[in-house]
């Protein structure tokens, strides 16, 4: 369908989600959600990015942090496990990585040109606490 | 067009009068109008209600008026209230008291030279009804005074007005209508 | 389904049980309310209706009149058909939701029963509440009888859920001088009201599960004022034959007849008073009795206040030489609403008409026959010397020195 103009709207300035009718559209996968553009999803919010996540599914804990934290919806999981990132949503915040609890973290920031083979290969290891820290106890 | 003023406390039912009678009126044919000065009055506060009737539709909404007829439902409001208030040369009154209307009169000087009637519509319905809730045996003695309508018809008219009520009550009121309407002088 | 009432023909309601008869009788799905003197009997009779099984419907109690409209916008956004009832400050406290209600084009019905804003508090009629309404893209119908608020709310329900309109719509009544003064009201069958209105049609509607939809969106400068103007074309243009046409049928069913314009005694009227409610009725007796003593006196009575029928009042008041405009509410700094209304309406015609501006009324204070015929006797003055013999606004019934500006 064509994105509609100013002249286009419905009155009330209501907003279709779907093109045509839907059937149990919560248990449809939102890649197979036939999306109107009027809906947000059909917008990308990618180059707004200057930094972006990567993840590193080898120090997950699946515990849903980022998909919780995710002002966009741009966490991918399946099954209750997080398995990547909507890189067409994704606008850069970082807030998934901020909120991501392991140790080292499973996301963090590179710049937007950033290979994923690179990044996951200079990944950090697990950082020791200070001494101080276990002193003070 | 026939006004009438009543007279009454905020909770004596006073309301309830005139909307009754204009419900029975309305069978009849006539137009009618029946309001109230509200404000924020308390239960037993001095207030007024009113009737309007006409062959033609009520226009007139303005609560000025000079009645033909007042009513008062409450004994002390001859001297507190100003019962007189915008009469005309013709003005019928008819109080609920104990008095007789000379004694009335001469209690209330403000009464001398005007169409007076009593009846102790207090008196009536607490022997009837059971409560001091004076205001259908007051419409009885209007029947009385104005002759606007047979008793017997008023009362068949009333019982519809009052069907939601209790047949008992119903019924303590109809002998307190009749008996208003013997008793008022 | 829900248990039929039987009336009399003739039922001595006053306004607010006429209104609520209406909602009954059209089978209202939602009323959401915090009620208010003087409309409270209106949502309270709905909510007595509702328990008795006489309408299927649900009665909300909410927590603020800015609650209430916006449990109504929810409701008519999910597809049912709505109302409430309010007064004074509960309307004030409604206005922001009053226009989102107009925006979203929502069809919903908002009894008004006019009371004075305060301070100082004061529970009696005036029409500052319809006043503040009237920039907020609502339908607004005006009752001079009760028989009118029962009548208004068919016709306001019939045209505001128009698929051609979607707007919601204000009927009102005077506070207690109509709402609370019973009179004999003609009554419907209630099958005849509901099939005089119909079924609600939604369109739309969030509860239609397989197609999802998003009411109440964010449009900015690159849309906004396409969409509002959008919405003033519909009020401007559509509203207006949609009521005549719901005049038109309402007339047909009940052989009552109302007009976009109230026209009484204008015919060959030499001087005429503008005025909304009660008062219509009360100066109609009044210029009757002006007409008696050789004084050709009319009146016009503002059915529809918006959308304003400039055009229809710009011809009944063609002829007229001399014009009162009356207005219930203080205008706070400037002439009369309606004063206003009716300058602009006969600005670039070609009326040699006087206008001059009465206030009166606020807080309930009584407008008696006597002020009438005072306006009448001013009036008449204008048009005899064709121009203005008093000042241009007036204060009539108010105690104390004689007030007036300009
Ligand atoms: S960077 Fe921000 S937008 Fe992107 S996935 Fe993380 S939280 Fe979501
Ligand atoms: S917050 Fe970190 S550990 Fe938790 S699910 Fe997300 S990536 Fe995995």
């Amino acid at each position: 369908m064509e994105k509609k103009g100013w002249d286009g709207f419905e009155i009330g300035a209501m907003l279709r989600s779907f093109d045509g009718a839907t059937r149990d559209i919560a248990t449809t996968l939102p890649e197979n959600r036939p999306y109107s553009v009027s809906n947000s999803f059909t917008a990308s919010v990618a180059d707004w990015r200057i930094e972006k996540p990567l993840f590193n599914k080898d120090y997950c804990i699946d515990c849903q942090f980022c998909w919780v934290y995710c002002p966009d919806m741009s966490i991918i999981a399946r099954d209750k496990k997080m398995i990547g990132i909507d890189f067409d949503h994704c606008k850069g915040c970082g807030i998934c990585v901020e909120v991501c609890p392991t140790n080292p973290k499973s996301l963090l920031m590179f710049p937007e040109q950033k290979d994923e083979e690179t990044a996951l290969a200079e990944w950090p290891k697990k950082e020791k606490k200070a001494d101080t820290e276990e002193k003070e106890d | 067009m026939l006004e009438i003023r009543w007279h009454s406390r905020a909770g004596q039912g006073a309301v309830t009068g005139a909307k009754g009678l204009a419900d029975v009126v309305s069978t009849t044919g006539k137009h009618v109008q029946a309001f109230a000065f509200y404000g924020s009055a308390k239960r037993g506060a001095a207030m007024t209600a009113y009737n309007r009737v006409d062959d033609k539709v009520v226009m007139n909404h303005e609560k000025f008026m000079r009645p033909d007829y007042v009513l008062v439902i409450d004994p002390a409001l001859v001297y507190v209230a100003d019962i007189t208030a915008n009469e005309k040369d013709n003005t019928i009154y008819i109080v609920t008291t104990h008095m007789s209307t000379d004694e009335l009169i001469a209690s209330q000087p403000k009464l001398e030279g005007r169409k007076v009637y009593t009846v102790d519509c207090i008196k009536i319905a607490q022997e009837t009804i059971g409560k001091a809730i004076p205001n259908t045996p007051m419409l009885g003695a209007l029947m009385k005074v104005s002759g606007m309508y047979d008793i017997e018809f008023f009362k068949e008219s009333m019982v519809k007005v009052l069907k939601k009520l209790p047949q008992k009550i119903i019924d303590a009121n109809m002998i307190a209508i009749q008996r208003a309407y013997d008793e008022v002088k | 389904m829900a248990d039929t009432m039987e009336l009399r023909d003739i039922e001595v309601w006053d306004g607010n049980m006429a209104a609520s008869h209406a909602l009954r009788q059209v089978q209202v799905d939602v009323v959401a309310a915090y009620p208010i003197t003087p409309s409270t009997p209106i949502v309270e009779n709905y909510a007595g209706f509702t328990a008795n099984g006489y309408v299927d419907g649900e009665f909300v109690m909410t927590e603020s009149e800015h609650g209430a409209m916006s449990c109504c916008i929810g409701a008519a956004a999910a597809g049912g058909r709505v109302a409430t009832a309010t007064s004074s400050q509960g309307f004030a406290l409604m206005v922001e939701t009053l226009y989102s209600a107009s925006g979203m084009r929502l069809p919903i019905v908002l009894n008004v029963v006019n009371r004075a804003i305060g301070a100082p508090l004061n529970v009696n009629g005036d029409h500052s509440d319809m006043y503040m309404g009237r920039d907020s893209g609502w339908i607004q119908l005006d009752s001079y009888c009760p028989q009118n608020a029962y009548d208004l709310n068919f016709i306001a329900f019939k045209v505001s859920e128009d698929h051609d309109v979607r707007l919601p719509a204000m009927v009102h009544q005077d506070g207690f001088m109509t709402s609370h003064t019973a009179q004999g009201v003609h009554t419907l069958t209630d099958e005849a009201a509901f099939n005089f209105v119909g079924v609600y049609q939604p369109m739309n509607d969030m509860l239609d599960l397989d197609h999802p939809v998003t009411h109440g969106v964010q449009t900015e400068e690159d849309w906004h004022f396409e969409h509002k103007a959008r919405q003033q074309h519909a009020l401007m243009t559509a509203v207006l034959p949609k009521i005549q046409a719901a005049f038109d049928d309402f007339e047909k069913l009940t052989g009552r007849k109302y007009n976009l314009v109230e026209a009484y005694d204008m015919e060959d009227a030499e001087v005429a008073v503008v005025c909304m409610g009660t008062s219509v009725e009360t100066a109609r007796e009044v210029a009757e009795e002006m007409r008696a003593q050789g004084i050709k006196a009319g009146v016009v009575g503002i059915r529809v206040f918006r959308p304003w029928p400039l055009e229809q009042i710009a011809a009944v008041l063609k002829d007229v030489k001399a014009i009162a405009a009356l207005d219930r509410s203080s205008p706070h700094g400037t002439v009369g609403a309606l004063y206003n209304e009716i300058s602009g309406t006969l600005f670039n015609t070609d009326t040699k008409a006087v206008l001059t501006n009465y206030i009166y009324g606020l807080g309930g204070r009584d407008l008696t026959k006597a002020h009438l015929v005072s306006i009448f006797t001013d009036l008449k003055a204008n048009a005899d010397a064709g121009k203005v013999t008093t000042p241009l606004q007036q204060y009539i019934g108010l105690r104390g020195p004689k007030l007036s500006f300009f």
